[in-house]
């Protein structure tokens, strides 16, 4: 009975400290709203997705960012625009899309890989400007897909989201499996 | 600040009632192995070179054990191999297991420089001369990549000596080969540059290793170059059932989005070569999708299986059945569970997961061992002695595990064999809270078996080559006794 009472109070404790680190742990960025994931499961954890004031962005962005842990190319990292093809989440969005021109290097949260403009067909028939970003640690990815906007300005804008203190925090935090 | 120290102290508590049990399980070095209806019978360190795919080849009077490695670690990149006293990155392991209570070493041909994934030469397959249709009849011909960037052929007729034959070149990364020794066929996991996805197939004829002959290149419409849009999961192995059976057995992904995809070989080898969406779907029969959270590593084609509980029936008595095994890739268990799957393929274009089969977890505190839990690879050996009958599943740190498969709608784990570690058995690690925290422990790679029913395995984690026989209840259901 005492140790089904020690085992309660323990997992209660666990539950109320992981909150709180997950909480401690969500960025704030001002302009930036962070909403539910919106698409099914797949093979990766579900990730974080955040929705852009009008105000900030001009019209409605979306950014979709998660870690993917366990990437076979540990010592290439993302090499290629290839890679950003393959890992971005682009195709979560729609599995059509079409690269606007050769991709970028981009460094983020001390992890270094790619970045790549798109123009995504939707099922409606709409076309939307979307970016694709892959960076790697070792073995591991955090991949960024965001939509809406224009190329250049949507690029701007995701990168300086994704370039906040508490954002990078957060990504080293996930991929150190300190979130999810 | 309290709250905090509190959880923590309590957390472990919670370490402490669940896990205690746990880490009396890690394996320490000079503890026995553990094992259940199998027996080691010979074993050999392979110069501490960590272990990818062992073919092994009646050659002569001899049998011979061809090994293909990963490259080296971040500690020892190239080892040294005490036969030449030099540092040689890891390669192709030989050795003669004629007796096999006694392996012996021949020699160590140096693969790609690079360390993991991205060095050494990882797969390996074995064609007599006199087998294939424009081969020197007396050579014996090793087909084994060279890391990521070629393909290699070498003769190996005089297994102490091998001669370089071909190489294949200018890739970005290569895998399990499939090379038919009755036509030649090979059907090669590259990396071709123009392609957008890692791996995918390059169909040669190999007839004569001398001189090889490009067919086409192949893979899943997305792949191609040029194409737009989501890139389907890359390729990592084929299995042809050669020109009797005319199927090829392809297994995409690896632990994630996996499926099967059953070609026609016939339309693969004399279709339209152009790597256009239409003609890279038109040998394609079907394709099992599996779930996103499993890959195909293998895929193990058993026709025309007699299933007894259907004996009475009037149609559908025997069975053409598919063993799907996928590969485990993360430390400890961050991953969904990744396993064996039999497929019925009976009827081809509505093939059927009938059954699957894992370790239990429970059995030996797997997740908490350290390394790799899951399952990686079968043998692929369709040698009568086990074909149909029973299969051997490399499944990481549980080791090897014996599955009676005569009726795979319910398979049955009759037998499993987890080699000790030793001073030379590499660690593996997982980040905790930023920081690499470390166990050591058996990393089964991959198996395979001979025809005389030996069995072996070898260890990604350096622990070498392990011969193994079956005993007790597993020999009687193999039919061995």
């Amino acid at each position: 009975m005492r140790r089904r009472l020690l085992i309660a109070l323990a997992v209660a404790a666990c539950t109320l400290t992981g909150v709180a680190a997950y909480v401690g742990a969500r960025p704030a960025a001002a302009g930036w709203q962070e909403i539910a994931w919106p698409f099914p499961r797949d093979g990766w954890p579900a990730g974080r997705a955040f929705r852009c004031d009008v105000g900030l962005c001009g019209e409605t962005v979306e950014l979709y960012v998660r870690p993917k842990v366990g990437f076979c190319n540990c010592d290439s990292g993302v090499a290629d625009d290839d890679e950003v093809d393959r890992v971005a989440d682009i195709d979560l969005i729609s599995a059509r899309f079409v690269a606007d021109r050769p991709g970028s290097v981009v460094q983020l949260a001390d992890m270094s890989g790619r970045m790549r403009n798109y123009s995504l067909h939707m099922p409606d028939g709409s076309r939307h400007a979307a970016l694709g970003l892959a960076v790697s640690r070792r073995c591991d990815l955090v991949v960024a897909a965001a939509r809406g906007g224009s190329g250049a300005r949507l690029q701007q804008l995701a990168l300086d989201f994704l370039g906040k203190e508490d954002v990078r925090r957060w990504m080293t935090a996930a991929l150190d499996g300190r979130w999810h | 600040m309290m709250l905090r120290g509190l959880g923590v102290a309590c957390c472990w508590i919670v370490l402490l009632a669940y896990g205690g049990g746990a880490v009396a399980q890690s394996q320490i070095v000079g503890a026995p192995p553990e094992a259940s209806n199998m027996r080691l019978v010979g074993h050999n360190d392979l110069q501490a070179r960590s272990a990818y795919q062992p073919t092994i080849h009646h050659q002569g009077e001899r049998w011979i054990a061809y090994i293909g490695h990963h490259g080296g670690t971040d500690d020892i990149p190239a080892p040294v191999n005490p036969q030449t006293g030099k540092a040689e990155p890891n390669g192709t392991s030989i050795v003669d297991v004629t007796d096999p209570a006694q392996p012996k070493y021949l020699r160590h041909i140096p693969g790609q420089e690079g360390k993991y994934e991205a060095g050494g030469a990882q797969m390996v397959r074995i064609c007599d001369g006199k087998a294939l249709p424009k081969g020197d009849r007396n050579a014996v011909y090793m087909l084994r990549t060279f890391g990521g960037e070629a393909h290699e052929i070498w003769n190996v007729a005089d297994p102490q000596n091998p001669v370089l034959i071909t190489r294949i070149g200018g890739l970005k990364d290569t895998h399990k080969n499939w090379w038919e020794c009755e036509t030649g066929i090979a059907f090669l996991v590259s990396g071709a540059p123009d392609w957008r996805t890692r791996r995918m197939t390059q169909v040669y004829d190999l007839s004569d290793p001398a001189h090889p002959i490009k067919i086409r290149d192949f893979g899943l419409p997305g792949q191609e170059p040029g194409a737009t849009g989501a890139v389907p999961t890359e390729l990592h192995g084929p299995i042809s059932t050669g020109v009797e059976g005319n199927r090829v057995y392809f297994g995409y992904g690896t632990n994630k989005g996996g499926f099967l995809q059953i070609v026609d070989r016939d339309k693969l080898l004399k279709g339209p070569k152009e790597p256009t969406p239409d003609n890279l779907s038109s040998p394609e029969i079907s394709r099992l999708a599996m779930s996103a959270f499993n890959g195909a590593h293998t895929t193990f084609p058993m026709k025309g299986m007699p299933i007894a509980e259907f004996a009475k029936d009037k149609d559908g008595k025997t069975r053409d059945i598919l063993m799907i095994v996928d590969e485990a890739i993360l430390n400890e268990c961050n991953e969904p569970r990744q396993m064996v799957w039999f497929a019925d393929v009976t009827v081809e274009n509505r093939p059927m997961m009938i059954s699957s089969y894992t370790v239990p977890e429970a059995s030996g505190a797997f997740c908490e061992r350290g390394g790799r839990f899951g399952a990686h690879s079968s043998n692929e050996s369709m040698a009568p002695i086990y074909y149909k009958k029973m299969a051997f599943i490399a499944f990481f740190n549980a080791g090897v595990r014996a599955l009676d498969i005569r009726d795979p709608y319910h398979p049955r784990e009759v037998g499993y064999f987890i080699p000790s570690i030793t001073e030379k058995t590499d660690k593996r690690c997982v980040t905790i809270d930023g920081k690499d925290r470390c166990k050591t422990a058996i990393q089964t790679n991959n198996v395979e078996t001979d025809e005389r029913g030996y069995i072996y395995i070898v260890d990604r984690a350096n622990t070498g080559l392990h011969i193994l026989e079956l005993t007790g209840d597993a020999r009687k259901a193999a039919g061995l006794e």
